[in-house]
């Protein structure tokens, strides 16, 4: 139970006060109604003594009377019936409020932290309204007049007289049994002769002595002259009257008879209206004015509740009354009650107890003896039914148990609590054995409130006789209100005992179905019980509040209902308990809704959905419809920033990703366009940083070398991946496009429509007037935009910005519905518009956390994300590009001509065209020295990419062709190509379409190829320096041919032949295998390839002959097939330049100096690869290089090749070229490379790696050293029969290869240890000298005359001799001996 | 009501976290009414509460983990059981259902026990979530049907 502003003593007495009755004459009610008052209501707030009482209790005992209360009514004043009891104690509930902005107490317990009032104003306004419309019953007293005074005005003719009336009137009402109300205590009823005189309109001496007269007649302590009036003017406004009486005249309703009352609404809402306004016409006590009395009585109750009124202003109440005229009316009271009230209720009691103790001689076992033996008499016998039924029992006015009864009133209402004790007890056990079951319950109660109220409490208090007496009350009597008034005692006290859990069991209790008023009522003072115990018990609390709330709200008390859910609500919320939450919360936000409070409806639901909600679908979307509905009724806002922020469906602002640009065109037929970035790309990191890479290559060499410090990649969309703490540069009159994620937590699929952004933009000049919202961004709105249940699903809002400034993007707005399930069409589009809500959310991205400083590591602190801000420059140059007839799949090494068209789509000229990629080996835009023929793209369709002219077939041809004409210069690749523009400029809206070649990568698989196209616009000092444009291509590339090369010394020496020949020859000649394998795998495509031309390049070689067996031989591999191709290369003496020589197979000759064959050669191949082998040596020692060199072919072979290909039931010829490097004689050289493979395995070392051991010349190497070669005759004829020795002149030629002094050492001698050359047979034996040392110059040849001798006709092998051979410089090296020569046979005849 | 005569016996059962006391498990065998058994247990708590204080204190360590009948309402009896860790076991039954003993409580709180033990055991729980596991809610479907056959 809540803390109460009374005592519980304070409280009891105040319930039973002696009751006084008024009898008015008409003229004494004219005197007082001047002060709008009745004589009852004037009296009234003076009803409270200040002063102590005396009286003398039947053993001459003083009894000290303090603070006694009476209370005066006016006779005619009927009790309410129990409607109007119940309408009036709800109005009295309802009007009672917390007071608003009152410092709440805060209860802890456990962990709560509770917010509660701590004091319950509208339960004791109950009560108190409760226990005044009490009607008086039989069975007690209490509530009986005691008293009745005659009031008549001075002004009367004969008051005397009237006064006679007046008590013949009275005793009518009393004794002729016409009346059942009013009821009196004791038959002779004091009577008090009340003179009113009003003193400014009366003749005071007149009055004065008719109140002599009085005396005479009534005695001086029967009758009273009370003065009135004595304010001649109205009370003018600025003399300020306390006004007493408004605080005490809702209580006259109780027992006005009031009709009917407005509904209850009109009361609910008007307390914002000002009290005093309704005051002044209310008049309450007059039953005329009902509706208005409602009102003031609601506002006199606030008023009572501390909101504070200075000055009750110009009231009507006791207007002719001034402070002295109140002293009189005091004085009045305090002088009835002690000279007439008191002295007669000591008579009374003194009276009654002589009764009571001469009838004790008789005793009381006697009569109940008597009433035994005779039966009868006034007990009658009665059924065991009816002795149930004892409510009905009724005792006449005078039988003696009674009289006990109404000493113990007395007594109790004088406060002789321990007589009134002793009596009750005594009535109750009368009561008991005659089974006057209510009786008995009534003085059971004021036993126990009598034995409470016992100063020095000589006895504990009897719990245990109020629980009988509420529980007869309830049960035997059935009678609700008695039962109540008995609950409301005892908890009071329990209270006061702290016996709160006993308190609260009782209370709890009473509640019952038939009052929902008192049962709410009863509910909340047991959740405080609860809280109030010594270990509060919060949960119960909390749930009885919840209880209390229902029952609240069930009796239409909305306000109390909404304070109850919000108190239980803290208990709950948080915990865990959702189904009890989203139940309070719910309810919450009805209740609020309907008290006209929905920004707090709103606040409530949105709790709801905001969770994660455990309900089911229906009932979330109940939940939602709820919302929804609340929310509407909300009144819009007009302005779309200041429009609420709605709850649903959960953003995730984070995860917002922004892109500048247009939306990627889809490709337009043959014309494919450049795929840029779009939102629907994922952000890969990789990707990311390889662009940025490429952006850096193009950039440094658009600033010619360097790259500025503070340079950034260009990002086209921002993501939380990216870095977004610059702010961003959107383009004028290009759009954006915001990606906003929504989820939609809910089983209901939500619809949001007009979804649009919502932005702030500042402009940067403001000497232009601004323009509609439109003028300077247009906003995409989207119409219509689901999220299914609990679904994830991205929107992408579009902003084009018409003005440079800056732009922010604050959030979204859109109109949030549920799409209705409704059968049908009509009526569900009628409840779709019904459903929806304009409402926002803001966008509110956090950056990344900081983490660099101490301080930023130890705080959480988070950096700024300016992703949403970005700035709108002036225009700037776009570029679209598109790809004609560009392949997705290709052979590799084929060669493929599409086109390129570049589009300046903006109105800005256009400068600066580059393209970077990753792979610049797989396309050109052809040489610059190419003549770019403007053919159109449809126009060389068929034709061959390759340039061709018709020659003889020739062997060779030489071309002198320097790399730096394809734009070559320096051993790196160029990863960057300027695109030539006419004029260096590409106009506003102007085109240009240049071809593309394109050549199969040399893996086979899919490649990802990226172009990065770098443009700038003509302005230099512009914010966004370049812009790029982004195209990834892939290309799938499928196996063609493999070729394989493989270079070997040849051994003949200048010899025969011609002499220029010759000349050629002796600077050296290699023999060159290409063998060609068609690896492809699809037989079905591919038919089969045709080698057109062999080409080759290299500073100091070239092919020279091919030589073959049959002049006109095509080779043609069908699937799977495999060919070898034989060349004789020779060394050239044009040092100048890369020569280019070519071997056809065909009529027509393949330019391949020219575009796109050098192209593609010259960008080939990895190039760490190629620069391996030369520069690295160049700073060994000079022997390994000289050694090195002289087995080093720098020599590239390109094989040009025709596909027949059958696509579609067409024959189509693809070409395409190989390329090979041969690099060392001996060595086989592939056109794939095997070695990427071999990089992908290798191992991450973190050890330096060691310096590669000084590279000595392997002994291979050094067995290239010197060439060998025998000359002799292929046949001999020799007459052995007449000679028998053939003596046979060899000439050995020696030829160093290499560039320094070579010393040699040849041997004849025979050693053959194989077993291999005993058998092949004959000996011969060299004559002459068999060992020579010689020294050889650079490439000198020397000859060296040999002579062989045979003794018979046979086939000899003449390549015996061993040839040791050393640098000359290299003293410590030994010799090594050189690659012996081929078998060389003779054959020797015998003629 | 009329659902909860037909499964008149688990109505429902919950486990609590030990220091918040917010539910980590909560199984009500009609669906219909949970939100009342919400506030029935929330209530329950209270009571639980108080008896840990009452007999906390005296003997700590061989306490009585059943806790016994914590109060009758009109339609159900809610009963209680702590763990040493101060784990709250809270079964509400139908008061109709006069057939279920003490004993017969107990041995549920005590599989109910073992089962939640063995949903701590799991690593892959995170102590201190809701529990979702399969286990226990066959367990706790078996008190009801075992009490079922048992009826019969």
């Amino acid at each position: 139970m809540a803390q109460c502003a009374q005592s519980v003593q304070e409280f009891i007495q105040d319930s039973f006060v002696p009751m006084v009755s008024v009898l008015c004459s008409e003229d004494a009610e004219r005197v007082t109604r001047k002060n709008n008052l009745s004589f009852p209501e004037l009296l009234r707030p003076f009803c409270r003594l200040t002063s102590e009482g005396h009286l003398r209790d039947p053993n001459n005992q003083v009894v000290v009377v303090k603070g006694l209360r009476i209370s005066v009514t006016g006779v005619n004043t009927r009790s309410p019936n129990s409607g109007e009891v119940r309408k009036l104690l709800s109005q009295a509930v309802s009007g009672c409020q917390p007071p608003e902005g009152l410092p709440a107490n805060v209860i802890t317990a456990g962990d709560y932290d509770l917010n509660i009032s701590a004091t319950t104003p509208w339960f004791e306004a109950y009560r108190e309204n409760f226990l005044q419309s009490m009607p008086a019953s039989d069975h007690e007293f209490l509530n009986h007049y005691l008293a009745c005074m005659l009031v008549v005005s001075s002004r009367e003719a004969v008051p005397t007289e009237q006064f006679l009336k007046l008590s013949q009137e009275q005793h009518r009402i009393q004794h002729s049994g016409e009346y059942t109300y009013p009821k009196w205590f004791i038959p002779n009823t004091l009577k008090y002769y009340v003179l009113l005189h009003d003193i400014s309109d009366g003749d005071e001496q007149r009055a004065d002595s008719v109140y002599e007269d009085m005396k005479q007649r009534y005695g001086t302590q029967g009758c009273y002259l009370l003065k009135i009036n004595s304010r001649t003017g109205a009370a003018g406004p600025d003399e300020q009257m306390p006004d007493p009486w408004s605080q005490y005249l809702q209580k006259t309703n109780i027992h006005s008879p009031v009709s009917q009352f407005t509904s209850s609404i009109q009361a609910r809402v008007l307390p914002a209206i000002h009290p005093l306004k309704l005051e002044q016409s209310a008049d309450p006590g007059f039953p005329g004015n009902p509706s208005k009395a409602v009102n003031s009585a609601d506002t006199a109750r606030t008023q009572k509740q501390g909101s504070v009124t200075p000055g009750a202003a110009p009231t009507a109440h006791g207007a002719c009354l001034t402070l002295n005229d109140h002293d009189r009316i005091r004085q009045f009271i305090q002088e009835f009650t002690f000279r007439g009230l008191l002295p007669h209720i000591e008579k009374n009691i003194r009276q009654l107890n002589d009764q009571l103790v001469s009838r004790k001689g008789l005793s009381r076992s006697l009569f109940s003896a008597t009433k035994k033996w005779f039966g009868g008499g006034k007990v009658p016998e009665k059924s065991i039914a009816e002795l149930k039924n004892t409510a009905g029992l009724l005792y006449p006015p005078e039988a003696p148990e009674l009289q006990i009864r109404k000493m113990a009133d007395l007594c109790f209402l004088v406060q002789h609590y321990e007589l009134a004790y002793s009596c009750y007890h005594t009535a109750k056990k009368d009561f008991l054995s005659d089974q006057a079951m209510l009786y008995a319950a009534g003085s059971l109660e004021m036993a126990a409130v009598s034995a409470f109220l016992q100063s020095g409490a000589p006895r504990p208090y009897p719990a245990h006789y109020m629980e009988t007496a509420i529980q007869t009350y309830r049960d035997v009597c059935k009678n609700m209100v008695l039962a109540e008034r008995c609950a409301l005692l005892s908890a009071e006290v329990l209270k006061s005992q702290a016996k709160y859990s006993d308190a609260a069991t009782l209370l709890i209790k009473m509640t019952s179905e038939d009052s929902d008023l008192r049962s709410a009522l009863l509910l909340e003072q047991a959740a405080h019980c609860f809280i109030n115990m010594r270990s509060p018990m919060v949960r119960k609390f909390a749930f009885h509040m919840i209880l209390s709330g229902h029952r609240y709200s069930k009796a239409g008390q909305k306000r109390h209902a909404l304070r109850c859910y919000c108190q239980a609500m803290q208990v709950y919320k948080g915990k865990g308990w959702t189904l009890a939450e989203d139940h309070i919360n719910f309810t919450i936000g009805r209740q609020s809704f309907t008290l006209r409070q929905p920004e707090n409806a709103v606040a409530a639901f949105r709790h709801i959905l905001i969770n994660d909600s455990k309900q089911t679908a229906t009932q979330q979307s109940a939940f939602l419809r709820e919302y929804l509905y609340v929310y509407k009724s909300l009144s819009q806002p007009s302005n779309e920033g200041s429009l609420p922020q709605l709850p649903l469906p959960c953003v995730h602002s984070a995860q917002t990703r922004v892109f500048f640009g247009h939306e990627p065109r889809l490709a337009e037929g043959e014309k494919q366009a450049a795929t840029h970035v779009w939102l629907d790309q994922e952000f890969d990191q990789e990707q990311a940083q390889l662009w940025a890479e490429l952006e850096e290559q193009v950039v440094a060499v658009a600033n010619r070398g360097s790259v500025h410090i503070s340079f950034q990649p260009t990002q086209y969309c921002l993501s939380s991946h990216t870095e977004n703490l610059r702010y961003p540069f959107a383009v004028v009159e290009e759009p954006m496009f915001v990606e906003v994620v929504f989820r939609n937590p809910l089983k209901v699929p939500l619809v949001l429509s007009d979804l649009s952004l919502l932005w702030k933009f500042t402009t940067k000049d403001f000497s232009k007037p601004q323009g509609a919202l439109n003028d300077i961004i247009s906003t995409e709105v989207i119409p219509e935009f689901t999220v299914g249940l609990e679904e994830t699903k991205v929107a992408r809002l579009k902003l084009l910005p018409h003005k440079t400034g800056e732009l922010h993007v604050l959030g979204i707005v859109y109109n949030l519905g549920t799409r209705e399930e409704d059968n049908s069409a009509s009526e569900g589009i009628t409840q779709k518009l019904l459903m929806f809500v304009r409402g926002r959310q803001d966008l509110e991205i956090q950056g990344p956390r900081l983490n660099v400083t101490k301080e930023e590591k130890t705080s959480v602190r988070h950096g700024p994300d300016r992703r949403l801000d970005p700035i709108i420059t002036p225009p700037m140059p776009l570029l679209e590009v598109f790809f004609i007839n560009f392949p997705t799949g290709l052979l590799c090494g084929e060669i493929r001509k599409a086109w390129v068209e570049f589009v300046n789509v903006s109105a800005v000229p256009l400068a600066g065209l580059r393209v970077a990629s990753t792979h610049p080996e797989f396309f050109t835009f052809g040489s610059a020295t190419a003549d770019l023929t403007p053919v159109t793209p449809t126009a060389a369709e068929h034709c061959s990419a390759y340039k061709t002219m018709v020659t003889p077939p020739s062997d060779a041809a030489v071309t002198l062709v320097s790399p730096a004409a394809f734009g070559i210069t320096g051993d790196n690749r160029p990863t960057v190509v300027e695109i030539p523009l006419t004029g260096g400029v590409l106009g506003p809206g102007e085109a240009l379409q240049i071809p593309l070649w394109l050549r199969g990568p040399d893996r086979e698989g899919v490649h990802e190829i990226s172009f990065l196209f770098y443009y700038e616009g003509l302005e230099k000092n512009a914010k966004l320096g370049h812009r790029v444009l982004r195209h990834k291509a892939v290309i799938c590339a499928s196996r063609s041919l493999s070729v394989r090369a493989t270079a070997c010394r040849s051994n003949t020496l200048p010899g025969r032949g011609k002499r220029d020949e010759r000349e050629e020859e002796r600077s050296g000649s290699m023999l060159v295998f290409v063998d060609v394998e068609n690896i492809n795998t699809s037989e079905a495509g591919v038919r089969e390839f045709h080698i057109v031309q062999v080409s080759s390049s290299s500073r100091q070689w070239r092919l020279h002959k091919y030589i073959r067996e049959n002049k006109m031989q095509k080779i043609h591999l069908a699937s799977r097939e495999r060919g070898k191709l034989c060349f004789r290369a020779t060394r050239c003496r044009t040092q100048e330049g890369e020569t280019d020589s070519c071997t056809k197979f065909c009529q027509l000759t393949i330019v391949s100096s020219t575009t796109p064959c050098a192209d593609f050669f010259f960008r080939r191949g990895p190039p760490s690869e190629r620069q391996s082998l030369t520069p690295a040596n160049s700073t060994d020692d000079s022997m390994t290089s000289i050694v090195r060199k002289c087995s080093e072919v720098e020599l590239d072979i390109i094989v040009l090749w025709k596909a027949y290909v059958v696509e579609d039931n067409k024959q189509l010829i693809l070409e395409g070229q190989l390329h090979v490097a041969l690099q060392t004689i001996g060595k086989e050289a592939c056109s794939l490379s095997q070695k990427e493979e071999a990089q992908e395995m290798v191992l991450l070392k973190f050890k330096p790696d060691l310096p590669p051991p000084a590279s000595r010349p392997s002994l291979e190497q050094l067995s290239h050293l010197i060439k060998t070669c025998l000359h002799y005759p292929e046949s001999y004829d020799h007459p052995f029969p007449q000679k028998s020795l053939c003596m046979v002149p060899v000439t050995l030629t020696l030829s160093n290869c290499s560039l320094a002094q070579v010393d040699v050492i040849i041997d004849l001698r025979h050693k053959t240890t194989s077993p291999e050359s005993l058998e092949v047979h004959g000996s011969f034996t060299w004559l002459g000298q068999t060992q020579y040392k010689l020294q050889l110059r650079p490439q000198e040849v020397h000859g060296l005359s040999l002579k062989a001798c045979f003794f018979q006709a046979g086939v000899y092998n003449l390549g015996t001799p061993r040839v040791f051979a050393k640098l000359a410089q290299s003293g410590t090296m030994c010799e090594t001996s050189q690659q012996s020569a081929m078998p060389a046979l003779i054959i020797i005849n015998s003629v | 009501m009329e659902i909860c005569k037909v499964f008149f016996h688990l109505s429902v059962s919950v486990i609590l976290s030990p220091l918040q006391n917010y539910p980590l498990y909560i199984r009500s065998v009609p669906s219909q009414s949970e939100l009342k058994f919400h506030y029935t247990v929330h209530t329950s708590l209270d009571v639980v509460e108080e008896k840990i204080s009452t007999a906390g204190k005296a003997m700590a360590e061989q306490r009585e983990l059943y806790l016994g009948l914590l109060y009758p309402t009109e339609d159900y009896k809610v009963y209680g059981y702590v763990t040493n860790s101060k784990v709250k076991f809270v079964i509400v039954v139908d008061s109709s259902n006069t057939s279920l003993r003490d004993n017969e409580i107990r041995s549920m709180f005590r599989k109910l026990h073992n089962s939640f033990t063995d949903v701590m055991c799991n690593p892959f729980y995170n102590p201190g979530d809701p529990i979702q596991s399969r286990a226990m809610f066959t367990m706790v479907s078996g008190l009801k049907s075992d009490k079922c056959g048992w009826l019969v």
